[in-house]
This record gives structure tokens, C-alpha cells and sequence, in this order.
């Protein structure tokens, strides 16, 4: 299934794109999505799924927008 | 003393005279330094009721034990007064080298008190203290002023000092230093103006007191590198601040046409990935390792030193999804002396009564140009719409009417910060409870909200969580005065502050013993705006109404249909209430006041208005 993938801030830098469309398997879950994009775990992040928060075993559906974005303070 | 210099400066400008004055052990281990000392000084010597821009309000620069000394972050100083913009204490925080250099001179604190016959620069060398002429700089942006001052005494000194805002008293002038550093946002700027004070420029050449010099040095300067490292490794001043700008945008927490809305399709124009790519240089304060001052060219040509606050309210707020043309706003804002904040809500606010017919003018959400020429006439207070604008958005709301204070983006007359909260309960109750009128500088909970709770719920443990951020960013960095970033954006361990303490001062503290100072100027806080509006209800600790307004909600994207809602936000405020001993308005009780060892403090209050 197709999803578009947002990465936010330094992250997109690791994971080498800063949008993008991707095809994962069905049922992907949000957890092993982070594989997919290569984004190093131990480091804090947050992951949205259109906009709302999401559970690592939330499996993904078609059309889903994610964003994957450092764990911010507020500035 | 050690750590502290344990001596306050007093410069009277209506005497032109000076006074080194010594402070206690107690009166140090009880306040700390920076937010602490100013509202506990400014608490004993102002009366309630004065002006803010009268001779006898007093202008504070307040350091802490830490302050100046090479560590992460402490190249900060906090600013404070009685607001000309919410009528009670107000404070900021900005990088600058006067916070080395006042140390080194043998101060932990400045008190400006009177007004100047003249436009005036105080000169601090060490002992010595002049008031010297500053006619030739007066009317003159920040940046011909600090040129000014740096051409007579070179860049080997601190400086801090206002534009044209701060001259013509607009309520929101800051105070600025350095490139692009200001703070003071509740018009510090404009209590510098009032008294004729264009500049304070410090240089000090002793050692400041230490209990263990060579190895506060030696951890202090390990720990500016570790940091560095840190930085580099997990790249977060590639974009800074600004990269929260993509974050709101995902969850619909953007500012967007005076916060009518959460997310634009074109933020991307001006999110953190487009700043970094237009980067031309990067600024900082001093002892930072993990600079955030990302600097463009703005439209004209000019460098503009930008954050996400100063993208996101003169930026997506003003729906300018231009990156050139904010940063000639930003430019602009810092030139003048104005706050960006402030100014990006009072435009976003005039543009909206304007839509909403509760004023006559000419300002659409969009005309970046049009904004220039209203900063210029704000910052100079020129003709109707200048004095309107210079005033702030409650007391332009206050004269439109029509309603239009509904939306008006502000808690106690300062504006809110670049998150927009229409359905985000805990922030919103973060901002409702910011000690000094809204301010995200004090409680960011977003994260928090969305990651480890549900966006929807208003329970105690939101409350717990304003509070646990409060007495760490609000109250230990603002009292030991130093930048909270490494710790809150890198994750550098709170631990290390009580070490850095130790090492200046000698003292064993636990990070439980800072906060009891945070709930203690906290408190005290609190007994500033009670003095000051005895008749004091809770709906002051309420964010803007127009985020309760069902006719506000989005009609589209993640929070469609969704807005806080009173009576819940009101449980909300009450469990912070409840967790703080508060009474019903929001005021400590007798018991904490007493518990805060604040008794005396709660005494005089009570002149003014009742305790529970």
C-alpha cells in the first residue's frame, strides 16, 4: 500500500528525504515503518498518523500521511 | 559568599548617583538570582498602583550564581519590571555578555531607579559608573546603537539596549543585545524608554567568586564540548527551533490568520528545512555550543537572525509565507526593539477586527509590505493607528469592542506564544498559567499531550505536567539563569545543574531544593497581580476566549469540529489549582504562602486584597 511519509526537523537529514510517497507491505505497523525509513530508534521521537497520535502496533492503511518528528520543547 | 558576588548595583538617573549595596546569605539562598531576586526586589520596592512608565517603576537586571561562568548556556540575563503591558511583574530572558561582564564588575543584580533629564547610557566599569550622553543615538534603531557603542569601547564589553519601540513607550519593547538577542517581552524595552535609558553597557574585569574555580572551569568547559558533540550527533541546529514549525503544522497547532486556523499548505515556505537551505550565518549567546540564531537575508537585503516564534507569528500567522519578507519583519522587530511575538499577534489581531468589521483600516492577512509601514508606525507611535498598535492587542480590543476581545491572543495582556491551542487543553492551560501572562517559555506540553496522554482529556495529569515544567523552566533556568535548551532539546541531564551550582557555590542542593525556589517565586509572582488587581477572579488564568468558540473549530484536518471546552478547561485549571494550593482564583492560601515561607510577604498583600 501506498503512504506518505513526512520526516521533521534533523530527521530528515538521517533518513534522507524530507517527504515522500513510499509503498510498505499491508499492515505495516508505525513501529516498523521507523525501520523502514532508517531512523536510528534510541532517539526520541513522536509519530503522528494524519495528525493524530499513534500506537507503535497500529498497523497503517492506505493513503495514510505519517510524520516522524524529533521530540520538541517548544523553542 | 561564594558563587554569589553577594552585591546589588543601585543607579539612581534622576540623582545621577550610585550605590554598591550588599545582600545577605539568606536573601541568596532564598530567591537564588535572576527571576528570583528581580520579583522579590521589585515586591519590597514598588508600590502597587504606580506606572509602569513613571519615574517610580524600576528597571532590574538580574543574574544568577551560574550566571557568566563557562558552562552550557549561562550567557543569560533576566530583564524584569512592572509591566507597561499587563500592569503587573513582568520579566524576559535574553543572551548577552552583560551577564559575564556584570558579574565580573562585582554584581549579581542592577536596579535602575528615577528617570534621566536627558537621553542617557549607563557606563559599568568594575567600581566606576557614568551617565553618559546618549542624544546621538536616540531615535536610532538597536543595530546604529550597538555600532555606536561598540565603535567607542569595542566589542570587549556587554550591552543592552532599546530601539525606537522602547523610546516611544511601545508596550511591547523589548530589550536587545548583541546580533539578534532580545527579551522582556512585557516591555522592558519600553521601562528602559520611559526613563530615558537608551543603553547599559558593562564591562568587568574580576574574577567572579567561586568555591571551586579550577573545577567549575574545567567541568564547565568539558560540558560546553560534550554538548557540541551532542548537537552535531543528533542535528538539531541544522533547523533549530524552526523545525517545530512542520510539527504544529502535522497536528494543527500552527498559527494561521490570528489563529483562525492550525495548518496551511503552504507552511513548507517557511518551515525549517527552507532556513537552514537560505542560512547565511548562525548567531548565539554566549557560552552556547548549540547556536540557534539561524540568519538570512531578509527582502532588503539585510541580515535577519531568525526562530520559529518569530516565523511562526509574523510568518504563518500573518499567512506571509514568504521567508525573505519575515525575515524583514523579524529585521525589522529587532531594529526597532519590538517584541516579534507581540508584534506578530497585534498585527494578526488588527488584520482580523478589520475582517471581522470591529475597526476601520487597511491590513489584510498577507501584505507583508503593509506590515512593514505598521511596525514602523507602532514602533514610533505614529498617528491613530501607531498609539493603537503600541498599546497591544487587549487595549486595541478594549477600544474596537464589537466582541473583538474574544479573539484577541493574550492572557493578562501578553500575547500568546506560536502554538495554537484551540484544541490543545494542557497548553492552553499552560498559557493561562504562565506567571507572567502567556508565555511558552514556562510550560510547553504538546508532546506530551499527543505522544503520553490523549489530546482530548483535561485531567490531573496535564495539570502535574505544567507544573513539573514550570518549576524547571520557569523557575530553576530563570533563577540559576541559564538557557534551558541543552537539557530540554538535547537532553543534557538536569542532574548536571546542581553540579554546576555546587561547584560556583558550595552548596549541596538537590534538584528538589530548586524547586521549592520555583514554587516560592511563583508565588510570588501571584502576590504582584493580586497587589495590583485585588479583584482578581480565575477567568485570568483563561487562555482566549476564541478557542472555546464552537464557530472557531476547524472544518477540516485533525481536529475538525474540535475546541476546548469551558467547563472542562475549568476542571483542568482547577486540579493546577488544587496541585499548587491555590484558592479558587488562583491565588496561593495563607497555608502555602507560609509553607513558601512567604508570611511576611502575604502580610502586606493582605493590605491590598484578602487571602484564603
Amino acid at each position: 500500500m501506498k503512504i506518505q511519509v513526512k520526516m521533521i526537523g534533523p530527521l530528515m537529514y538521517e533518513a534522507g528525504f524530507s517527504e515522500k510517497e513510499i509503498e510498505v507491505p499491508a499492515r505495516t505497523t508505525a513501529d516498523a515503518l521507523l525501520d523502514l525509513v532508517k531512523v536510528a530508534r534510541q532517539r526520541p521521537k513522536i509519530v503522528t498518523r494524519n495528525g493524530k497520535a499513534v500506537a507503535p502496533d497500529e498497523p497503517l492503511c492506505e493513503g495514510d500521511r505519517i510524520a516522524i518528528s524529533p521530540i520538541y520543547s517548544g523553542g | 559568599m561564594l558563587g554569589w558576588t553577594g552585591n546589588i548595583l543601585r543607579v539612581n538617573l534622576t540623582t545621577k548617583t550610585s550605590k554598591k549595596e550588599a545582600y545577605s546569605e539568606e536573601f541568596a539562598q532564598t530567591w537564588v538570582g535572576g527571576r528570583g531576586f528581580a520579583s522579590k526586589i521589585l515586591y519590597d520596592e514598588l508600590k502597587p498602583g504606580i506606572d509602569p512608565l513613571g519615574p517610580d517603576n524600576k528597571f532590574v537586571v538580574a543574574l544568577g550564581p551560574i550566571a557568566g561562568i563557562p558552562a552550557p548556556n549561562t550567557g543569560k540575563a533576566v530583564v524584569a519590571a512592572k509591566s507597561p503591558l499587563t500592569g503587573f511583574y513582568g520579566d524576559g530572558n535574553l543572551g548577552t555578555r552583560v551577564s559575564e561582564h556584570l558579574r565580573k564588575a562585582g554584581y549579581d543584580a542592577l536596579i535602575v531607579e528615577g528617570k534621566a533629564d536627558r537621553p542617557t547610557m549607563l557606563y559599568i566599569e568594575d567600581d566606576k559608573v557614568e551617565f553618559l550622553p546618549a542624544g546621538e543615538v536616540w531615535g536610532q534603531g538597536t543595530y546604529a546603537a550597538n555600532d555606536w557603542i561598540y565603535g567607542k569601547y569595542g566589542k570587549g564589553v556587554g550591552v543592552l539596549n532599546i530601539g525606537q519601540g522602547g523610546e516611544n513607550l511601545n508596550r511591547f519593547a523589548v530589550v536587545r543585545s548583541l546580533e539578534g538577542r532580545a527579551g522582556g517581552r512585557p516591555g522592558m524595552g519600553a521601562v528602559m524608554g520611559s526613563k530615558l535609558l537608551k543603553a547599559v553597557v558593562v564591562k568587568g574585569t574580576r574574577p567572579i567568586p567561586q568555591a571551586d574555580g579550577p573545577g567549575m572551569k574545567a567541568l564547565g568547559q568539558g560540558d560546553l564540548k560534550k554538548v557540541h558533540q551532542i548537537d552535531k550527533e543528533t542535528g538539531w541546529s541544522v533547523q533549530s527551533t524552526t523545525g517545530v514549525l512542520s510539527f504544529c503544522n502535522e497536528v494543527a497547532g500552527l498559527p494561521v490568520r490570528n489563529f483562525r486556523k492550525t495548518h496551511h499548505p503552504d507552511a513548507w515556505k517557511i518551515d525549517g528545512e527552507r532556513l537552514n537551505n537560505a542560512r547565511i550565518a548562525t548567531y548565539g549567546c554566549p557560552n552556547c555550543t548549540m547556536r540557534c540564531g539561524i540568519t538570512i537575508y531578509d527582502q532588503e537585503g539585510r541580515e535577519s537572525e531568525l526562530d520559529y516564534e518569530n516565523i511562526g507569528l509574523l510568518g504563518a500567522n500573518l499567512e506571509i509565507f514568504d521567508l525573505p519578507q519575515v525575515g524583514s519583519l523579524n529585521y525589522l522587530c529587532d531594529d526597532y526593539g519590538l517584541d516579534t511575538m507581540s508584534a506578530g499577534c497585534v498585527l494578526g489581531f488588527y488584520a482580523d477586527a478589520i475582517d471581522h468589521g470591529a475597526t476601520d483600516g487597511d491590513f489584510k492577512f498577507g501584505d507583508a509590505e503593509r506590515a512593514k509601514e505598521l511596525l514602523r508606525l507602532a514602533a514610533h507611535r505614529e498617528g491613530k493607528v501607531g498609539n493603537l498598535l503600541a498599546d497591544g492587542s487587549l487595549r486595541m480590543a478594549r477600544a474596537f469592542g464589537r466582541g473583538s476581545e474574544a479573539y484577541a491572543m493574550q492572557v493578562k495582556g501578553l500575547e500568546v506564544a506560536a502554538y495554537n491551542c484551540k484544541f490543545i487543553p494542557g497548553q492552553a492551560l499552560a498559557f493561562g498559567v504562565a506567571a507572567i501572562g502567556a508565555h511558552h517559555r514556562e510550560a510547553w506540553i504538546i508532546t506530551f499531550e499527543i505522544k503520553h496522554t490523549t489530546r482530548e482529556s483535561y485531567g490531573p495529569e496535564k495539570a502535574a505536567k505544567v507544573i513539573e515544567l514550570q518549576r524547571i523552566r520557569g523557575g530553576m533556568f530563570e533563577f540559576i539563569v541559564a538557557c534551558r535548551f541543552p537539557w530540554i532539546e538535547l537532553g543534557w541531564s538536569l542532574d548536571n545543574y546542581p553540579k554546576y551550582f555546587k561547584a560556583t557555590t558550595g552548596l549541596d542542593w538537590t534538584l528538589d531544593d530548586m524547586w521549592t525556589r520555583a514554587d516560592r517565586i511563583y508565588a510570588m509572582i501571584k502576590l504582584h497581580f493580586l497587589r495590583e488587581f485585588p479583584h482578581v477572579t480565575r477567568q485570568a488564568d483563561y487562555p482566549p476566549a476564541v478557542w472555546f468558540d464552537p464557530a472557531n473549530a476547524d472544518t477540516d484536518g485533525p481536529i475538525a469540529g474540535k475546541h476546548l471546552e469551558a467547563d472542562k478547561y475549568d476542571g483542568l485549571l482547577q486540579h493546577y489549582y488544587d496541585q499548587r494550593g491555590y484558592d479558587r482564583r488562583g491565588i496561593p492560601t495563607k497555608a502555602t504562602l507560609e509553607k513558601l515561607g512567604l508570611s511576611r510577604e502575604a502580610a502586606e498583600a493582605e493590605a491590598y486584597a484578602k487571602l484564603s
